[in-house]
């Protein structure tokens, strides 16, 4: 076997939230396996939640990721309104979907700018690429200061929020308070479309998969805090039925859980899946923008994903300014409730993908069990399948180039390890 | 609205930036730095701000004469205070932590590329930390023990 086997290791992957590696191994000239390794120890979240009260846990869940802090706040408050047998409506659900909007926003705008853009222009990173694209970064970091700026006044604070709580808010902002935000998404908006014009000038890779797309799906909105969970094959099931049609499972080389479909492969969730299942949902605007930048009403290829963050960020800037205009203050900054023993369940949109969390608690109000799954546990399996292709596509090239694409592969789905388990690296070696 | 410098806003004479997170063991360091130079009287030319993470420093890293970071650094004897010029980061290999896409030589780099004021004169005292291997609330003993030191050479940078 001599010279004929050869191992890529790639053990620093930058510009992805956290480390982890990837190993590719080739043997006789073709790829033998692709593993995406996460071994940072895991963080037993789950089991720091048990014996906590219940209005603990959106602000612990809250630290599992200081760049989407708000959607497990979402999902660990919906979850728990679910088990409590309340609803959330009004302008507390509208605050909620505006404050989500924020983290959609600032999320979006790091990678799409900070992050996945130098893949796409062939800069090492962000600073390099601002000597020659000064004026897209710049429209990068304030659409990310917009997003920031919802936050900041609704969360208490741009990283890891406090201002939410189950049944609704602590404290809930006046007509007056939000009016200046106004003015920040307005030019968010127009930022946004120069966005989704400056990613769709990209070249990208022919890549179409055939991804079983996973997603919420709402009656009437572009999903964020509620829905059915939909799939591109036919899936439609309530959040509450998560569990029996999706499976996690240990796999060796991470510690990171890996998902499938229970019966079935791997899937996707993340903007693909929720632009392909919720197309019709979105604003006219962002629907505008999406045909004008060249996206049919699903999109296969993960390279242009950049494209879909940037219209989803149009969209987010949208539905931001239609809430604010709409707002009028509660009578109350949370629904009452009284605790009860019961499970629940939510799944909501994180910007990476849907997040199911579930929550057993008993009638002191206290968490017995919980268990949470990630966007990016559930897309680990099908970022895997991706590298495969890329990998038997670049045989031939330069080892760099090679890794370099491989890189960007793994950044088309914006992974966020530190919600998954924690770090991720990535690394590469000849044997 | 500029990212990094703001060319019509009002400059300080000196800024002193500390970076990191209380709740991060360690990386704790510049604020406790901050936390310590309150203690003394300051000239009133010189603000104190704290940064949450290296992205924060794209627009922090403008409108001032001169700026001092203070942050934890790995590589070293734990305990050790550098002074450091921003190309001293790379050349040293003396990675300072970040997590969210930025790291703080990337942030000063990307603030220089899109700054549009007067340079500024940027110097970094790093705290030398042992690498983080447990979930710490405050410091670790040697890294308490090198607040007096960099708090002392923080002000002999701002003049104080």
């Amino acid at each position: 076997m001599t010279g004929e086997r050869r191992t890529i290791k790639v053990d620093y992957l930058a510009r992805v939230e956290g480390e982890g590696s990837l190993v590719v191994k080739l043997r006789g000239g073709k790829l033998d396996s692709v593993q995406l390794s996460i071994f940072e120890p895991p963080r037993f979240f789950e089991a720091l939640l048990r014996g906590r009260a219940l209005g603990e846990a959106p602000d612990i869940t809250a630290r599992i990721c200081g760049i989407c802090p708000v959607a497990y706040q979402m999902s660990a408050v919906h979850a728990l309104e679910d088990a409590l047998g309340i609803v959330v409506d009004g302008p507390l659900r509208a605050l909620r979907r505006l404050l989500y909007c924020g983290e959609w926003i600032e999320s979006h705008a790091l990678h799409i700018h900070l992050l996945h853009a130098p893949d796409f222009l062939g800069y090492p990173d962000v600073a390099a690429m601002a000597r020659d694209h000064r004026v897209a970064v710049q429209r990068g970091l304030e659409l990310k200061k917009a997003g920031n700026a919802v936050l900041t006044l609704l969360g208490g604070r741009e990283i890891h929020p406090i201002n939410v709580r189950v049944g609704g808010f602590y404290r809930v902002p006046t007509r007056a308070e939000l009016r200046p935000l106004e003015e920040t998404l307005r030019r968010a908006r127009d930022a946004a479309r120069e966005t989704v014009r400056w990613v769709a000038g990209f070249e990208f890779p022919n890549l179409e998969r055939d991804y079983e797309l996973v997603a919420l799906r709402h009656p009437s909105e572009y999903p964020l805090n509620e829905g059915r969970i939909v799939s591109s094959r036919g899936l439609d099931v309530a959040p509450h039925d998560f569990e029996s049609c999706f499976v996690e499972e240990h796999v060796p080389h991470s510690t990171a859980l890996h998902a499938h479909r229970t019966g079935g492969g791997p899937y996707l969730v993340g903007p693909l899946a929720r632009y392909a299942l919720n197309h019709d949902r979105l604003s006219p605007l962002a629907r505008e923008a999406a045909r004008e930048a060249g996206l049919g009403e699903t999109c296969r290829n993960p390279y242009r994903s950049v494209i879909v963050r940037a219209v989803e960020v149009l969209w987010a800037c949208d539905e931001a300014l239609a809430i604010i205009a709409a707002y009028e203050p509660p009578a109350a900054p949370a629904v009452p409730f009284a605790p009860r023993e019961a499970t629940g369940h939510a799944a909501t949109e994180a910007p990476r993908g849907l997040l199911y969390h579930r929550y057993r608690i008993d009638a002191a109000g206290t968490i017995v069990d919980a268990r949470i799954v990630p966007p990016t546990s559930q897309n680990q399996r099908t970022i895997e399948h991706d590298l495969e292709q890329v990998v038997t596509a670049g045989l031939d090239l330069p080892e760099a180039e090679l890794v370099g694409r491989c890189e960007h592969a793994i950044r088309n789905h914006d992974p966020c390890i530190s919600c998954a388990t924690h770090f991720l690296t990535l690394r590469r070696e000849e044997a | 609205m500029s990212a990094a410098r703001g060319g019509g806003e009002s400059r300080v004479r000196a800024r002193v930036i500390g970076l990191g997170q209380a709740a991060a063991g360690d990386d704790g360091i510049g604020l406790a730095v901050l936390d310590a130079l309150r203690t003394t009287a300051l000239p009133g030319d010189v603000e104190l701000v704290a940064a949450p993470d290296a992205s924060a420093l794209l627009d922090l890293l403008g409108g001032a004469d001169a700026v001092v970071l203070v942050d934890a650094v790995l590589g070293g004897s734990p305990g050790d205070v550098l002074d450091l010029a921003p190309e001293d980061l790379a050349q040293r290999g003396a990675p300072t932590f970040s997590t969210h896409g930025l790291s703080v030589p990337q942030a000063i780099e990307l603030a220089q590329v899109l700054g549009d004021g007067p340079p500024v004169a940027l110097r970094i005292v790093g705290v030398v930390v042992e690498r983080p291997n447990a979930p710490r609330v405050g410091l670790s003993p040697a890294a308490a023990a090198a607040v007096p030191a960099a708090a002392a050479r923080v002000r002999a940078l701002v003049g104080a």
